[in-house]
């Protein structure tokens, strides 16, 4: 699978650390960084991820 | 913090019953320094080191001590504070915040858009009197409460259990907590009971909803939530979605009477309700300041946070900081994020039901209600930490 975050749009609030913790982290300046391409396994916790996200900035495509 | 620096620090009386937190003061304070020095701790008031403080690895939340902090130490409702989400923090939080999200999705509140627009329209048809109003008693107050009861698949007409029940657990965000806890207690016993007949009722009859989709709610390394859980989950939505939401209505409405073009504006252009929302929140945000704890010593910003510092964010002062934004209304404008609903691990989690039902409430109003205007008598909250109108009188033009 393949997931993209908007930069723009993200405000590192790290919602989606908490649901998907193998796909996103935050750095120690509190910045996002993430697996473009994680493994098919961590579809759902993306998906959770995505739609928690507060900016809605995450994206998933098969 | 450094002795030297305290010279030019700003330094506010925030527990003066006279102060406010948008005040000219503050503002002014704003342009000297990113925070101020208060009797409860610090108080930042720029957009960026609001926006850095507020997500902090260093701070957490900062209400979980408020209770002990007031004799308040065990019993019904100190169990109930400190399971509550917000008052947790690390895994624990986590796990809670994953097995509640679901519920709390965008896309499950979407089904319920047309049930907002009924109700705004029900509320307005049935003011008392034709061009005038009591816009927190006759539609911000049932119209919060009852989107709760929607949300919760509560009869509508139950509306007023959730709004004083609810009222009386807030008493417990007073100083006066230890006198008001029998009648705290008792609240939220009345409170648990309604919860528990719904779970067990989903449990055996399953439904497309809320409270189904909490009850159901489990990931292979989370489990489930219990029923001690789930109650509390359901309490934080009546407890964080009802007060809340009807301060930020009251306090759009007092934006919109001081901006009559951007009413007249959202009247023409129902699509802009959304940015209508947002816009409000960043320059009249009912959560006035976000409340974090400094979890251990560090520095920022040349300035030395001892653990267990209070912090208080400053949303309206952060939001109409002069670096980040222009000057003005302006319901059509793109704005970076406010800070309205917190941020970070905690950032609100209802915070799709509310941009959702504000943003259907508000286009409503401005069709119907043509150039509104206060009327004598409003009363307030005090202008600091949750804020708001507990009455206001308000004239318009009923719409032909």
């Amino acid at each position: 699978m393949h997931v993209t975050v908007d930069l723009a749009k993200c405000q590192d609030h790290g919602q989606c650390v908490i649901a998907a913790p193998a796909v996103f982290s935050l750095n120690d300046d509190g910045h996002l960084e993430y697996d473009g391409n994680p493994d098919d396994s961590e579809r759902s916790y993306v998906e959770d991820a995505a739609d928690v996200c507060p900016a809605q900035a995450i994206f998933i495509k098969d | 913090m450094s002795s030297a620096t305290v010279g030019s620090v700003p330094a506010f009386a925030v527990t003066d019953p006279g102060f406010s937190i948008t005040s000219a003061e503050v503002h002014a304070a704003r342009e000297r320094s990113w925070y101020a020095t208060t009797e409860y701790g610090l108080a930042v008031l720029r957009y960026e080191q609001v926006n850095r403080l507020l997500k902090h690895p260093k701070l957490r939340q900062g209400s979980a001590a408020w209770p002990a902090h007031n004799g308040v130490t065990e019993g019904p409702f100190a169990d109930w504070f400190a399971g509550w989400i917000l008052n947790k923090e690390g895994e624990e939080h986590h796990r809670l915040r994953r097995l509640m999200n679901p519920a709390f999705s965008n896309k499950l509140i979407g089904g319920l858009v047309p049930r907002f627009q009924a109700l705004a329209a029900e509320l307005i048809d049935g003011f008392a009197e034709p061009g005038r109003c009591e816009f927190v008693g006759e539609f911000a107050e049932p119209y919060a409460a009852r989107v709760i009861a929607i949300m919760l698949g509560l009869p509508e007409s139950e509306w007023k259990v959730i709004a004083t029940e609810s009222a009386t657990i807030g008493l417990a965000l007073g100083v006066t907590i230890l006198d008001d806890l029998p009648r705290i207690e008792a609240a939220l016993a009345h409170l648990y009971e309604y919860c528990d007949e719904l779970i067990a009722d989903r449990r055996a009859s399953p439904r497309d909803d809320f409270v189904t989709t909490l009850v159901n709610a489990s990931r292979p390394e989370d489990g489930r939530l219990s029923d001690t859980e789930l109650r509390d989950a359901m309490v934080l939505l009546i407890f964080g979605g009802f007060d809340t939401t009807r301060n930020q209505l009251g306090l759009a409405m007092q934006t919109f009477m001081a901006h009559p073009d951007q009413w007249r504006l959202l009247a023409e252009r129902p699509e802009l309700g959304g940015n209508a929302v947002e816009e409000v929140m960043r320059v009249n945000p009912t959560v006035r300041w976000v409340t974090r704890e400094v979890l251990e010593d560090f520095e920022y910003e040349g300035v030395e946070l001892a653990a267990g510092t209070t912090v208080h964010l400053y949303s309206e002062s952060a939001g109409t900081d002069p670096r980040v934004f222009e000057p003005g209304f302006d319901i059509t404008a793109e704005r970076k994020p406010h800070f309205g609903f917190g941020g970070g691990v905690h950032h609100c989690l209802g915070h799709f039901v509310a941009r959702s039902d504000m943003s259907e409430a508000l286009p409503l109003l401005a069709r119907r209600m043509l150039d509104p205007h206060e009327l004598p008598g409003a009363t307030w909250l005090p202008d600091s930490g949750n804020t708001g109108p507990i009455t206001l009188p308000i004239g318009f033009t009923p719409a032909p």
